[in-house]
């Protein structure tokens, strides 16, 4: 597969966020498939660096990972950070001006000091060094003919902005370019780079498409509090629902971010909040009312490094025991958790008909390296989605209307104010089928009863499990949410050695799919759970939920809590690591047999 | 439109409130008060927290929402942005709205949503039986205080006049028909009303009782300027009240009206047949 790896690198403030995203959107426009990974520090502009990362492919790739072809060094420090990277004849590009003379550069690799900051200082000043570097490496891929699109996605991301700043962006590009195609003696070989162009997709990011999918559901209101690295979702939705009529409003804190989504969903209207871990925390005794006042509302938790603030742009899973378990009492909610940017568009669409036709709370567990990454979807068809709508009761003058009737399906039709002949007051006491308050034993029994019965209605309407790799595998991975990149990369890599692996992921993950995972587990003789916390907060629930998983297959943990995405490749390795084992205590149980 | 009787908002849940409770007053108010505008009960919605007071929607025939504690407010406002044709009134008392809820009462009051939020204040958290609470006077004592309450009180007609609550009024559970005056005033105010009304504890508030609040309270004077919020912060301030009555009312933009303005823009900027499919072209 015909693959480039593009890295840009620098100080938080010197534009590497905008210059990666203008490279992202101009390559996808262009046909070509694109996966990102950004990481930037939680302080604007400061010491904090920040790093974009491009894999521009022919075919679809599932991560932004791998060894880089173009380094570009706004910085001095990145240089020495980054450089190690590199592939064997790939090329370093960094600033002359503020660089100097380089201390140790490895051998194998072509290096471009350029005289950037003189080259942007030319035309406007030194803040469009970015641009001259973008152009730099439009230059060398020549071959991708990038240089017009560009231009015009230097327009429309600075559309709101000053002409003089649209104009200073563009010349410094367009000098770069030529810089490097008239003027640069090139030592490499990336003038030969081609990659086919493959059509019409679309380029999002997680947190877009969450957005986006709310929209298309049908959402007409959203309230929320900012926080990182949520506030996309909120940003984006400020900008569209009003479009269509709807809201987004921001409020005081997350409490009560989350109490007028609730408000809002009792007046009929479907409803979000999304959010990231400290929020989450403020956010679950309204989930507990949400799921005992049997109200629909969907939230979002793009998760980072916790407890407390944490490392508010880094990246983990560790708030899946707060989404299944984090409410106070018995509460009924669901818990989905998309793969990819893709599928956070799918899963938060799932989330709204699931919290409309149940009436409960559902949480989208996203998280750091999910939400702010843009790649390539394939085209999404909005006219033919399953968008569901709450069940309203048939009401007509003196009807004794039960909000609360117990029902087979626990669900029971849900009247709004404004509906005639539907008056009734939603609580979060316990409460009859007639939504009066009660304390009585057989009444509290019988409607968790009711409450609990909606999840098992609702258990045949989940997404199937993804499942990757071959069946027949012997070696099994379960994991969830956005590892799934970097697991199925593995996998491949893993069949090019001669190692079956078949991985599954569950995208409900409360409740949890306890039959998907026996009948994935039976024939197995090891599972390895893939998840970034320390708890192994899926193994625990996965071995406590699926009774005497461990007597079908050893079940392992691979863990990681360093803020960082899993690689592929460390992925590999700890399969390596597990099929060796395997081998050896294989060839042992055969040995034993011989011998006897 | 039918026509209201106050039989009309009965609840299918008995009050539960104590015998002599100021809350039945305030019930009997507010009745009235939404007879008087014909209120329908199918376009009403009562929506409140934890507490006494805050069992309230229990005892209309509206839709009602008995929310968590404090959090009466974010759940009213909510439920009015999404659906503004809804008459909204939060209800609650001075625990729920003063101490777990005191952040959302600043903001209701700036946002300026158009509805109507009820305080019955008793000087106590009697759900919970008697303990002090933001407006306890010092020197209370309590199961919980058993030497002494030691912090100062909120005066909350003072808070909601400092964040430019529109429309601020004080009642009193014992004189029901200034009362329905003043909630019916807000029920009709366009903007975020306030109605602080004292409304004494029979059971575990011997101090602040009827008697004595009976006593201490006065009505504002009739020359008070109801659109002088700085004379209306000396009266709330005044050390010889509680002075009863109409504080402040201002007419402003609600929180609604300047959201519609904002769609009208959008949809001005976007075009009125903006569809999902031009949404999309910003990912192509």
């Amino acid at each position: 597969m015909k693959d480039l790896i593009i890295k840009i690198s620098g100080t938080s403030g010197q534009g590497i966020i905008s210059a990666g995203d203008i490279l992202s959107y101009a390559t996808a426009r262009k046909g070509y498939y694109v996966t990102t990974y950004r990481a930037f520090p939680s302080e604007i502009r400061g010491d904090g660096k920040c790093y974009y990362i491009l894999r521009i492919s022919e075919e679809k790739t599932l991560t932004a990972t791998g060894q880089t072809d173009i380094q570009i060094c706004l910085d001095e420090d990145t240089i020495y950070e980054m450089q190690d990277k590199i592939k064997p004849n790939g090329v370093l590009i960094y600033d002359k001006d503020k660089a100097g003379e380089l201390k140790e550069v490895k051998k194998d690799i072509i290096t471009y000091g350029l005289p950037l900051t003189t080259i942007a200082k030319e035309i406007q000043d030194e803040r469009s060094r970015n641009m001259a570097a973008l152009g730099i490496v439009v230059g060398l891929l020549k071959n991708l003919h990038l240089e017009e699109q560009i231009l015009k996605d230097i327009e429309l991301r600075y559309k709101n902005k000053p002409q003089v700043v649209i104009d200073s962006n563009k010349k410094a590009l367009k000098a770069g370019y030529d810089y490097a195609v008239n003027k640069l003696t090139r030592k490499d070989n990336f003038e030969k780079a081609e990659i086919k162009s493959t059509g019409a997709k679309l380029i999002m990011s997680g947190n877009e498409a969450i957005g986006l999918a709310a929209l298309v559901s049908g959402c007409r209101f959203f309230s929320g509090y900012p926080i990182t690295p949520a506030t996309e979702i909120m940003e984006w939705l400020a900008k569209e629902l009003p479009k269509f009529g709807g809201k987004m409003v921001q409020c005081e804190d997350e409490i009560a971010a989350i109490n007028y989504a609730l408000g809002a969903s009792y007046a009929g209207v479907k409803s979000m909040t999304a959010t990231s871990g400290p929020g989450f925390s403020l956010m679950q005794e309204t989930i507990g009312l949400a799921s005992m006042a049997e109200l629909p509302v969907v939230v979002v938790d793009v998760q980072r490094c916790g407890p407390s603030t944490g490392v508010p742009t880094k990246t983990e899973q560790s708030d899946l025991f707060a989404a299944m378990y984090g409410t106070h009492g018995d509460c009924p909610k669901i818990v989905l958790a998309p793969m990819n940017v893709a599928d956070c568009f799918y899963q938060t669409v799932n989330a709204f008909n699931f919290a409309e036709q149940y009436q409960v709370p559902v949480i989208v567990l996203s998280d750091a390296s999910l939400g702010p990454r843009r790649e390539c979807v394939d085209l999404i068809d909005t006219n033919n989605l399953k968008i569901l709508n709450r069940q309203k009761p048939d009401l007509k003058e003196g009807d004794d209307y039960k909000r609360y009737e117990d029902t087979k399906t626990g669900i029971s039709p849900i009247s709004c104010p404004g509906d005639l002949y539907g008056e009734h007051v939603v609580t979060g006491l316990e409460h009859t089928q007639a939504n009066a308050p009660t304390p009585a034993n057989d009444i509290h029994r019988q409607m968790t009863e009711k409450r609990f019965r909606k999840l098992e209605t609702a258990a045949g309407q989940f997404s199937k499990a993804k499942t990757y790799g071959s069946e027949n595998a012997s070696i099994g991975i379960i994991s969830w949410g956005s590892t799934s990149g970097a697991v199925f990369e593995a996998i491949d890599k893993a069949k090019e050695k001669g190692i079956d692996v078949q991985a599954l992921y569950p995208r409900t993950l409360y409740p949890l799919p306890t039959d998907w995972i026996k009948s994935f587990v039976k024939g197995k003789e090891v599972v390895i759970v893939i998840e970034a916390n320390y708890n192994a907060q899926f193994k625990s629930t996965i071995v406590e939920r699926c009774t005497h998983i461990n007597r079908g297959a050893e079940v392992l943990e691979f863990l990681k809590y360093d803020g960082t995405p899993f690689t592929p490749d460390e992925i590999l390795e700890e399969i390596e690591k597990v099929a060796s084992v395997q081998t050896a205590k294989n060839d042992l149980q055969t040995n034993k047999h011989t011998h006897f | 439109m039918k026509k209201m009787e106050i039989s009309d908002y009965k609840g299918k849940v008995k009050p539960s409130w104590c015998p002599g409770c100021g809350n039945h007053g305030v019930l009997a108010a507010l009745k009235k008060a939404m007879a008087n505008l014909e209120y329908q009960t199918h376009n009403t919605t009562i929506v409140s927290g934890i507490g006494c007071s805050s069992r309230f929607p229990f005892f209309m025939s509206t839709y009602g929402f008995h929310s968590i504690h404090g959090r009466a407010l974010p759940v009213a406002i909510g439920l009015k942005e999404a659906n503004p044709e809804i008459n909204v009134i939060a209800v609650g008392g001075d625990g729920d709205g003063l101490s777990i809820g005191g952040n959302h009462f600043i903001h209701a009051a700036r946002k300026n949503p158009n509805i109507t939020y009820i305080m019955m204040d008793n000087e106590i958290y009697a759900l919970t039986k008697g303990q002090c609470s933001p407006t306890s006077r010092i020197g209370t004592t309590t199961k919980c205080n058993p030497y002494a309450w030691t912090a100062d009180r909120i005066n909350p007609v003072l808070m909601a006049l400092s964040f430019n609550a529109s429309y601020v009024a004080r009642g009193y559970a014992g004189d029901i028909k200034q009362l329905e005056e003043l909630i019916q005033g807000g029920l009709e105010h366009h903007g975020f009303a306030f109605i602080h009304i004292i409304s004494p504890c029979v059971q575990y508030n011997k101090v602040s009782s009827f008697e004595k609040m009976k006593e201490i309270i006065k009505p504002l004077p009739e020359n008070h300027n109801i659109e002088d919020r700085v004379n209306a912060m000396a009266y709330a301030f005044a050390p010889n009240g509680p002075y009863t009555g109409l504080f402040y009312k201002v007419q402003r933009p609600t929180y609604e009206e300047r959201y519609a303005d904002i769609i009208s823009k959008a949809k001005h900027l976007s075009g009125e047949n903006y569809s999902i499919e031009d949404v999309m072209k910003q990912f192509k």
